[in-house]
């Protein structure tokens, strides 16, 4: 035992010191090495690219995608401002939301999923990032319409109590709205484990499944979907609204401003103008 | 100075819980136009056409504490006139706003800036007048600049540690009777007295363009500015946020100038000149009463056999050295164990 | 020095002088220094590095970690500077008074000695390096029979040599940057920074892989080796690195009889069938210590 254990204890040693050998080689021979090529390349680049730039800027993936995101780190003394880097943003952002790790539309339309109606894309985005998709795109009828909203944790997906509270920030929850439905008089989540599992399997299969069986899932996943979503005057509205707000637990307060003549205005307003595009947003390019 | 040691590190939280207890009042004065009615919203997002994403929330609180707290939305976004609104135009930073600068009591703009820049090495133009190559690479003013933060400084019994002192607005508050002006006011002349950005935090800023290779060599500039920077004892010690360590900008730029009057080191007016360098290092603040041969140090050193042939020659023969024991060295240390592996093996044996 | 017995013996086993209380004074203030100095050093070297920030921290970060680390180097500078005075005091009272006394003081004759003192690179060497090598590559099952200093210790005596000449000087120009360019062109910080921060890498790598290996973690000390705290070697080490010398010793204390195997015998492990040393051993008193000497 003790043998085996001397022997093991060798192997560590012998497996650490070819692990420093590759390290001391990148930190001098290899640094040398790499330095000298690194000069030699630019100064090429340098010959090549004097007088003129790229012809043409090609977007890869890599690029764009996975590069883009840069956070950077103010260093303010009293404290430290890290914030998500935008080229060219000037006002500061200080702010994070922590990803959806529940809602399965995420997986495939993102964080950021409007933008036909330019008038609208931003504020759906905007109400996106504390209500769940279903809340507006799913409309319930006959009994399985039950008008209860509940909010879930965005980490855990668990049902949670109202983050609403006097003097939180508008809109920056840690949790979302979801619907609830009835279903054989049973009270339940519209994202019910079944479904969230559909598309999860949907998801995995990906790859293997043909052309036919993706349209199949496709269809099946959007089956609930309303083909006229539930639109700002819906809520936005002194009677009647779609959203049980004191239920939700908003404060009194933060109802008015809601339903208030300066949304409510703004809303008409748009709806006024722009009604035609808000009501057929497919066709909003041509108009 | 700031002094960044764990007793400062209490006092600066009690001063942050100082600022969040006397914060003033949440409304901005500059929101007049009721834009935070949905710009407060952090979800206000999209994604534009070239698959950039457009933030358009504004946080209030990060704002007022920010140079332009007092500016209102509408003297920058000048093209907004009602709500609901159309795509933002791209502010104009040249535009006069309503502040008023006190002592000429002329609206305020920030003209005389762009004037400097367009002087100074960062401009479209020349020494000799003639627009530059790739006028696009050149900095404006959002390339370097994001909304400044107030960095304010307490002073009290000489000891100098980052945020507001309790003690300074007590005093602030016999005349004044406006919270709000006496946080703002002790917030401006605060930062003012230092730098708005840690050392590390311009290095950030510079390398955007002067460690990229391409736009370097574009301009005919020696590579990786930034980089080399980071190589000094400066650059290491501001990335450990030293903020006493000079940054890019505190060698670069003649003193008593700003920063948007730099020189190119052709000028024989840029204190990063041949004939005028001696003088950086050896100001009150960095080295007093050093010889002009200190700022014979190249602080930027490249490696490079034509331009720092010596440097080149050293680097190769410490770091050859270096590898060269001891990856012989490991060698052995390998083979040393590997015959205590097999402590009897072996090709010839003792009689 | 001629007080402590070469050989003493404890619980039956013998234990071999090597290291004099302030030979050993010295080791353990070089090393305690050279870490400090390594840990407060490394962080500046790799800033980028993720342990970086937190080693750094430990040390009380830009504000303080400076600051300890001169102090360390000058704690190893006036080490060595004491090194210096102590090698000069050993040549005199080793070397140039027992000539004096036979009448044979000359600069030939001094020299002669400091040459060929054991810590002094020698040709032997070179051949024990080349039986370790051939021991090694499996050539050969027979490891060098090692002198009183063998090729690894004088590395290890040496390389810190021009070590703490490389570190120390131009840690010094880094330090004193104004009083040295007011002589030199700044251009000599950059080189000062380039030996520093090389030199810094070879020395600590060295020191924590190779020394720490020879006297921490080879099977032959693991978990550590003491000698550098009591100054003796025990027997089965003795025999291992300094076969040599210790059957020199052996045959100076009249201890001919109990000399071990030379190491790479066809035993092992060699301590474990180590006879048990003859209590006849306690009677020599002159070379070998008692049980508690």
């Amino acid at each position: 035992m003790k043998k085996l254990l001397s022997k093991l204890y060798l192997l560590l040693l012998m497996a650490f010191t070819v692990f420093m050998m590759v390290v001391i080689w990148d930190v001098t021979l290899g640094k040398l090495v790499a330095e000298f090529r690194h000069r030699k390349l630019s100064q090429q680049a340098t010959e090549m690219k004097a007088g003129q730039k790229e012809a043409s800027e090609t977007t890869t993936f890599k690029q764009a995608i996975l590069e883009g995101e840069k956070r950077v780190k103010h260093y303010l003394g009293y404290r430290v401002l890290e914030q998500r880097w935008l080229k060219g943003h000037f006002h500061h952002i200080d702010f994070d939301f922590k990803p959806d790790k529940h809602n399965y539309c995420i997986n495939c339309h993102g964080d950021m999923p409007h933008d036909k109606v330019k008038e609208l894309r931003a504020f759906g985005n905007m109400h996106a990032s504390f209500i769940g998709c279903q809340t507006c795109h799913v409309r319930l009828e006959g009994s399985a319409r039950t008008g209860v909203f509940k909010w879930y944790d965005r980490t855990t997906g668990e049902i949670v109590d109202s983050p609403v509270e006097k003097g939180t920030q508008a809109g920056a929850y840690n949790a979302k709205i979801i619907p609830f439905e009835r279903i054989d008089g049973r009270l339940q989540r519209v994202d019910t484990p079944e479904r969230v599992a559909f598309a999860r399997d949907y998801r995995k299969n990906e790859k293997t499944l043909t052309d036919i069986q993706k349209s199949k899932a496709k269809k099946i996943i959007h089956k609930i979907v309303s083909k006229k979503p539930y639109l700002c005057g819906d809520c936005h509205r002194k009677e009647g609204s779609l959203l049980p707000f004191k239920e939700l637990g908003y404060p009194q307060e933060r109802i008015n401003v809601i339903v208030s003549t300066e949304v409510v205005g703004m809303i008409h307003k748009y709806t006024e103008f722009y009604m035609p595009r808000i009501l057929h947003p497919g066709e909003s390019e041509e108009k | 100075m700031l002094r960044l040691n764990a007793k400062t590190i209490f006092r600066w939280s009690f001063s942050l819980l100082a600022m969040v207890l006397l914060a003033p009042p949440s409304v901005p004065a500059a929101d007049i136009g009721n834009c935070l009615l949905c710009h407060k919203y952090p979800g206000l997002s999209r994604i534009d056409e070239d698959g950039r994403l457009r933030l358009l929330f504004i946080n209030e609180a990060t704002m007022n504490s920010s140079v332009h707290a007092r500016v209102k939305c509408e003297d920058c976004h000048t093209d907004i006139k009602k709500i609901p609104h159309d795509p933002a135009k791209k502010v104009d930073c040249l535009t006069q706003c309503h502040i008023v600068e006190p002592t000429s009591e002329q609206k305020f703009s920030h003209k005389e800036v762009a004037r400097f820049l367009s002087k100074s090495v960062h401009g479209l133009k020349d020494r000799d007048q003639k627009p530059k190559k790739h006028p696009e690479d050149l900095p404006s003013c959002k390339d370097c600049h994001d909304n400044p933060l107030y960095r304010p400084l307490s002073i009290f019994k000489q000891k100098v540690h980052p945020g507001i002192s309790k003690a300074a607005l007590g005093r602030c508050r016999v005349c004044h009777k406006k919270d709000e002006f006496i946080y703002r006011f002790y917030n401006h002349v605060t930062t003012r007295l230092h730098k708005i950005r840690s050392p590390k935090n311009i290095a950030e800023i510079c390398a955007r363009c002067h460690d990229d290779a391409q736009l370097a060599a574009r301009h005919g500039l020696s590579t990786k500015a930034v980089y080399s920077y980071g190589e000094t004892f400066h650059g290491k010690a501001a990335l450990f946020l030293d903020e006493r360590v000079p940054d890019c900008l505190d060698c670069h730029v003649n003193p008593g100038r700003s920063v948007h009057q730099m020189l190119s080191y052709k000028d024989s007016n840029a204190i990063t000149n041949e004939n005028n360098k001696g003088l950086i290092c050896a100001n009150m603040d960095c080295h007093p009463g050093a010889s002009p041969k200190l700022a014979e140090y190249r602080v930027h050193p490249e490696f490079d056999l034509e331009r720092n042939p010596y440097q080149f020659y050293a680097q190769v023969f410490f770091l050859g050295m270096t590898g060269s024991v001891l990856l012989p060295i490991m060698g052995l240390l390998f083979l040393d164990l590997l015959r205590r592996m097999f402590p009897n093996a072996s090709l010839r044996r003792r009689k | 020095m001629a007080t402590q017995p070469l050989i003493k013996i404890k619980d039956g086993k013998k234990y071999f002088y090597r290291f004099s209380a302030i030979q050993r004074a010295q080791h353990i203030t070089i090393a305690s220094s050279v870490i400090v100095l390594a840990l407060t050093g490394m962080p500046l070297k790799f800033p980028d590095a993720p342990w970086a920030p937190s080693l750094y921290a430990l040390f009380g970060g830009i504000k303080m970690a400076p600051i300890i680390h001169k102090t360390a180097g000058t704690i190893l500078f006036l080490l060595f500077v004491f090194h210096l005075f102590y090698i000069a005091r050993s040549i005199y009272t080793d070397l140039v008074v027992p000539l004096r006394r036979k009448n044979q003081l000359s600069a030939v004759a001094v020299l002669k000695g400091i040459l060929t003192h054991p810590i002094m690179p020698s040709f032997r060497d070179v051949r024990d390096f080349a039986a370790y090598l051939k021991y090694l590559l499996f050539l050969s099952d027979k490891p060098p029979e090692g002198a009183k200093f063998t090729w690894k210790e004088k590395f290890d005596y040496w390389a810190p040599f021009w070590g703490i000449v490389v570190m120390v000087g131009s840690g010094f120009i880094m330090w004193h940057k104004e009083l040295v360019t007011r002589y030199v062109s700044g251009e000599i910080i950059n080189f000062a920074l380039i030996a520093h921060s090389d030199e810094a890498l070879l020395a600590t790598l060295f020191l924590f892989i190779w020394h720490f290996y020879n006297v921490h973690f080879s099977t032959s000390v693991f978990p550590m080796g003491t000698v550098f705290i009591t100054g003796y070697l025990p027997e089965h080490l003795m025999v291992e690195e300094h076969y040599d010398y210790y059957r020199q010793v052996m045959k100076e204390a009249g201890l001919e009889d109990e000399i071990l195997p030379p190491p790479g015998s066809r035993r092992e492990p060699v301590a474990a069938e180590m006879p048990a040393a003859a209590p006849s051993a306690a009677s020599r008193e002159s070379l070998v210590g008692g049980e508690e000497a």
